[in-house]
């Protein structure tokens, strides 16, 4: 057969097997599956495995199965309640905590939860200086009293300190294994801890889930720890597939590859045969705003009557409308409804008569120009293009021409924190349950990453002396005192109008009919020891 | 031939170099600071934190000294830490490289195929019906977003007829089967594991064929247009003349001489989507080279940039070898030297 021959029949051939297999898909078997593995269908935004690095809402899930906290949340979302700390006791001021550990309580190779593990992870975690160390700023000592109870004292008074360690990141670590992996707690550790390569293909906590294996932009799988008791883990092993749009996590939800998809938005849930699946929406504690900044490098005048006027001039209804179908709500302050101090507070709403009798006042009744830059990304179901370009169209009604210009987050995040952007959007979800963390990041008191945003150094009118004075005050007290002192932050945010919360989107919870126990957790997001299948 | 071959083979490093360099300077200046992919929002305003960090990601060295640094990596394979998944860039290029070719080899296949099938067809029944039909699916597959289609497709075939499984390359159930070379279709296969292959080729289909209909729609085209020139051309009246039959004169005379300016394109359409893809991968759910490099460009991932340009300048001068050869091989009077 001649070369021209072999070319022909190869062609004819692999022509003749195509055709044969296309007309074969449908006979095809369905995938072989391992009954036994739930899964997940969500993106997997891990920047890290290490508890001590890792920061994000997967980090979340990932460190509060994974890594045992001394304190849990409750599913009120409120009630602090015991882990490996079966109890806990205070001094006079809360400056000082003991915590009781639970005796039973074992890593997952079967080694006791001790003391010295408490005090090494909490060490390792101010030290390494990674994503979540600030929620051991303030802590001058951990000591280990015996095996079972830990003393940590506080620099000061810090009324929540125990909502910061039922934080995922607070998760106790096996201080033997991961030493011996090149993990340490030293004070220069930020320099000579070498294991968080390690962390990638290992765990070494005591949650009711250990590690099993972990591929990044793939899967995320979890097996069930044997030596965890503290509940009955119902499902064996749990595998988080990483699915970048709500679209395909929701045609993995309806072709039953997943059990449960996280980050579907409202529109999509819409679209969802609700016959075959549980689809739940609930409101959520994230939100996203719009921030000012008065000391920007090119603002315009914006002075606190001007920044009134701006959030006066927005429709609430309107951007919740806009952005998520109306699958969302009003957050009068930056701090998430629920959390302490929010109770009864004022509803935003629009007033453009209002909006130009301020802006009249201040002096700029034709209104101005301002620039805005936003990152170019979805977060939390909302676009924040099409929010921006509401605020755009708001403003405008009031005469406030806003210059919108697109940017990737790397060089969002460069410009606010250089030369700062006079008018912007952004977003942002609890790391635990407390409000302290909000005033600490959006207040306007010296050192706060918005006053600085803000341009507090070229514009020092805007730092409201009452704000560290209160938030003092909030952390050395109790109950109602606590609570209105945290509301009196929440009234003095809504004043400065640096921060302007426009919508807190409701999260979908969707998941086959035969999963169980499925719920959002203000801490730890995901509690996959709580779920089953019927 | 041999000789050609191996002195094409020993300037691609120089080219490789000429690529990186250029790739590492057009990277280092972009706007935008790459400790946003490593240091927390928190962390930022801790200059302790922020120091350490570029420490220990050798951001505090000056771009020359990078650069140098870099480059005497990459003679020992080293091709750096990623910043994004903290791996080093080879084990994450490894790990996604298979996925992708997997899936560009398969688009390939079927578009190259059915665009030459339906290409000499077309061209055959000039200005007929099938002819027109043939350009409107051609039209069709090459101008139809892969977003759109993708997405389409999966709805029709996934969701409401429940014939081809969702995103992914394997049902999430599923265990891959060991890593032997990261195809999952011929891992199974050699593991002896049908059912995983069944899986994996059921996943496989529709990603491939929505690839593979741009492919087709573009080669289609081009395999008309050169058929329609070489049909007209006196040595295939000569041919007919001899009494040839129609399939012979086609495919021995008309077809060979059409396919080699298809072959190049057919070559720089498989380079192109081993980067390319990045689409497709993103609605399938397909952990390939494309999405990483999105995701590293995105995030200013220096080492995985890097590490992406390496793979696809490799892929492009690999696949201008292989075109060339293969130009000797569809038309021998071409002689490589």
């Amino acid at each position: 057969m001649g070369r021209h021959e072999h070319l022909r029949w190869g062609s004819l051939k692999v022509a003749a097997m195509l055709y044969a297999g296309l007309s074969a898909v449908t006979l095809w078997p369905t995938a072989a599956s391992a009954e036994e593995a739930l899964v997940i269908a969500r993106q997997l935004d891990i920047n890290s495995l290490d508890p001590a690095r890792g920061f994000c809402d997967t980090c979340q899930i990932y460190f509060s199965n994974v890594y045992e906290t001394l304190i849990g949340l409750g599913k009120d979302n409120a009630t602090l309640t015991p882990r490996l700390a079966t109890k806990w006791e205070s001094n006079g001021d809360q400056s000082q905590f003991t915590f009781h550990l639970d005796p039973e309580a074992r890593f997952s190779d079967g080694s006791p939860v001790e003391a010295k593990d408490v005090k090494w992870t909490f060490e390792r975690l101010k030290n390494v200086k990674g994503g979540a160390a600030f929620m051991m700023d303030g802590v001058n000592s951990v000591e280990a009293k015996d095996a079972h109870t830990v003393v940590v004292t506080l620099a000061g008074p810090s009324s929540e300190f125990l909502n910061i360690v039922s934080a995922p990141y607070t998760g106790i670590i096996n201080s033997d294994v991961a030493s011996a992996n090149g993990a340490t707690a030293a004070a220069d550790a930020e320099t000579t801890d070498k294991a968080e390569t390690w962390f990638l293909a290992n765990s070494a906590g005591s949650g009711p889930y250990a590690l099993a294996n972990y591929k990044p932009d793939d899967e995320l799988r979890f097996k069930a720890n044997p030596e965890y008791k503290r509940s009955k883990v119902a499902i064996g092993d749990i595998v988080i597939k990483h699915t970048k749009d709500a679209v395909s996590q929701a045609q993995l939800l309806e072709s039953g590859e997943a059990d449960i998809a996280m980050q579907i938005d409202p529109d999509t849930a819409k679209t969802l045969k609700t016959d075959k699946l549980n689809v739940e929406t609930i409101p959520s504690y994230n939100f996203l705003y719009v921030a000012l900044a008065p000391g920007a490098k090119g603002a315009p005048k914006l002075t606190k009557e001007i920044r009134q006027a701006i959030g006066y001039a927005l429709d609430y209804d309107g951007i919740i409308e806009f952005t998520v179908g109306g699958a969302g709500a009003k957050t009068p302050t930056p701090i998430p409804n629920g959390f302490p101090g929010t109770s009864g507070l004022p509803e935003p709403k629009q007033d453009l008569e209002k909006a130009k009798e301020l802006l009249a006042k201040a002096g700029v009744p034709d209104g101005f120009e301002i620039n805005s830059e936003f990152p170019s990304m979805n977060s939390y179901g909302v676009d924040l293009s099409l929010l921006s370009q509401k605020v755009q169209q708001d403003l405008s009604k009031v005469g406030i021409k806003v210059n919108l210009t697109p940017q990737e987050f790397s060089v969002w995040r460069d410009h606010v924190r250089g030369d700062g952007i006079p008018l912007t959007v952004s977003f942002y979800a609890p790391d635990y349950y407390g409000s302290a963390q909000y005033v600490q990041f959006f207040g306007m008191m010296e050192g706060t990453p918005w006053f600085n945003r803000a341009g507090g150094k070229n514009d020092p009118s805007i730092l409201n002396p009452q704000t560290a004075e209160l938030l003092k005050t909030a952390l050395a007290s109790g109950g109602d005192d606590k609570e209105k002192a945290y509301r009196d932050l929440a009234m003095g945010m809504i004043d400065d109008r640096i921060i302007i919360p426009v919508v807190s989107p409701n999260l979908v919870l969707a998941s086959s009919k035969s999963v169980t126990g499925l719920r959002y957790s203000a801490c730890c997001n995901l509690l996959m020891d709580e779920l089953a299948r019927q | 031939m041999t000789r050609y071959i191996v002195r094409r083979l020993l300037s691609l490093p120089l080219l490789l170099l000429g690529i990186v360099s250029l790739a590492f300077l057009i990277s280092h200046f972009t706007q935008g600071d790459p400790l946003s992919a490593i240091v927390s929002e928190r962390q930022m305003d801790d200059p302790a934190a922020v120091a350490a960090a570029k420490a220990r990601w050798g951001l505090d060295k000056s771009l020359p000294e990078q650069y140098v640094i870099y480059v005497g990596n990459l003679l020992t394979g080293d091709l750096g830490i990623s910043f994004r998944t903290k791996q080093p860039v080879a084990q994450d290029l490894l790990e996604r490289l298979p996925a992708t070719l997997e899936l560009v080899i398969a688009a390939m296949l079927l578009g190259s195929t059915s665009g030459i099938t339906l290409g000499v067809l077309a061209a055959r029944f000039r200005d007929r019906a099938l002819d027109h039909a043939a350009r409107l699916w051609a039209l069709v597959g090459s101008s139809t977003p892969v977003f759109w289609s993708g997405l389409i497709l999966l709805y029709i075939f996934s969701v409401v007829l429940g014939w081809l499984p969702g995103p992914g390359r394997l049902d999430a159930r599923s265990t891959p089967p060991d890593g032997l070379t990261g195809f999952l279709t011929i891992d199974a296969l050699l593991t002896g594991n049908m059912n995983l292959f069944w899986d994996a080729l059921h996943h496989l289909l529709l990603p491939a064929l929505v690839l593979g209909w741009t492919v087709m729609g573009i080669v289609s085209r081009l395999v008309r247009a050169s058929m329609l020139d070489v049909l007209s051309q006196d040595y295939i009246t000569a041919a007919r003349a001899r009494g040839a039959g129609e399939a012979r004169v086609l495919l021995n005379h008309a077809l060979r001489n059409a396919l080699v300016p298809t072959l190049t394109i057919i070559g720089f359409t498989f380079a192109y989507l081993i980067t390319g893809a990045v689409l497709t991968e993103a609605i399938f759910s397909w952990t390939g080279i494309g999405s990483y490099a999105v995701d590293a460009a995105r995030s200013l991932d220096y080492p995985a940039i890097m590490g992406v340009t390496i793979v696809g300048g490799a892929a492009f001068l690999l696949t201008n070898l292989v075109t060339d050869i293969a130009y000797a091989f569809a038309d021998p009077r071409i002689r490589l030297s």
